[in-house]
């Protein structure tokens, strides 16, 4: 039972926040142009290394998920765990860019939800759907926020883990964060203290392995 | 426990055969029956690109809050779409036997043209013997 992945969109239908937790298939770096900024570092087409965004100390190792502390003066443990990560087999990425991915989440999520709608007659909610290998979830706010996460297929519906998320890490580190611009078109949501709490939440929850 | 729909999509995805159940939902015209089997055939086909962990199948559970569509694709790319409640637990082995009466009463029918729509009596009398 775990947990793969999780997306955030706003209303402007762009994807403002992704992380992943225990993807298997790497995400490919996204085109230029395709991505906003502050959303996920590793697929950030950057082109200078040192992007004020997204400073020395932001990383997160995504292959590992280690967090390998990047300092002038590194201490010898993080030079042995560094070198540990080297020598893991490169992992596979996915044939798709990241942003071409997100279009593709969020245009999934769109139609399945009118047609849900279309066929119930009611203003009915699409809440999940499964395949063999994944299950996706979803969650919307009445703000037009929608949370996606997708795991692994034998799990229950996690509408309650993605609520949680919402009314937890979100209002704190995002709705009530001056910093954050919510509603602009030029930048994501990505903070530490966001991404450090939605972590901590993920990972504390039984159905992550 | 209630089954509330049937469709069969080809492997172009259109809509060659919709049959409605009692009346959990509304009805709709045939056009738009059309239009939304176009539409689940594509989701198909993406939700099966999208998947975190390589290779995957197409989605073959979809939930709502109070119904959900099971999806049965067979190796000729021939699609079985079963509406059904929420707690309906033999939603898979109904697909099955609808596959199997699919495959008795129409494809062995020498008048049928495969990939269009299907009008058959008998394919009509065995799924309501078996789903009523």
């Amino acid at each position: 039972m775990t947990i793969y992945s999780l997306y955030i969109f706003d209303k402007h239908c762009t994807c403002v926040y992704y992380q992943d937790w225990h993807r298997t298939v790497r995400p490919k770096t996204a085109v230029e142009g395709g991505m906003l900024p502050a959303v996920y570092a590793p697929v950030y087409p950057s082109r200078n290394p040192d992007d004020a965004s997204y400073s020395n100390r932001n990383t997160l190792s995504s292959s590992s998920g280690i967090v390998v502390a990047v300092n002038d003066d590194a201490p010898p443990a993080s030079q042995v765990s560094q070198s540990h990560v080297a020598q893991q087999p490169p992992q596979p990425t996915s044939s798709l860019p990241f942003d071409e991915e997100a279009k593709l989440v969020y245009g999934v999520v769109l139609s399945l939800r009118n047609m849900i709608k279309k066929l119930s007659g009611k203003d009915e909610q699409f809440t999940n759907y499964q395949t063999s290998t994944y299950k996706l979830h979803l969650y919307e706010t009445l703000s037009g926020y929608k949370f996606v996460m997708l795991s692994d297929p034998n799990a229950d519906s996690l509408r309650f883990v993605l609520r949680q998320i919402y009314s937890g890490p979100f209002l704190e580190y995002v709705v009530r964060n001056p910093l954050v611009d919510m509603d602009s078109r030029e930048r994501g949501i990505d903070n530490e203290y966001f991404r450090m709490s939605t972590d901590r939440l993920v990972r504390g929850l039984t159905v992550f392995q | 426990m209630a089954i509330y729909g049937l469709w069969v999509i080809n492997k172009a995805g259109g809509l060659v055969y919709e049959r409605s159940f009692g009346d959990g939902l509304p009805h709709l015209t045939s056009n738009e029956y059309l239009v939304l089997a176009g539409t689940l055939h594509g989701i198909h086909a993406i939700t099966s690109r999208l998947s975190p962990t390589g290779s995957s199948s197409g989605a073959h559970v979809i939930s709502g809050e109070t119904f959900k569509m099971n999806i049965l694709l067979t190796a000729t790319g021939t699609k079985f779409v079963v509406i059904t409640s929420l707690v309906e637990p033999n939603a898979d082995s109904m697909l099955q036997k609808v596959y199997e009466i699919y495959a008795d009463a129409v494809m062995k029918n020498p008048f049928h043209t495969p990939e269009m729509p299907i009008r058959s009596e008998g394919f009509d009398a065995r799924i309501t013997t078996l789903l009523g």
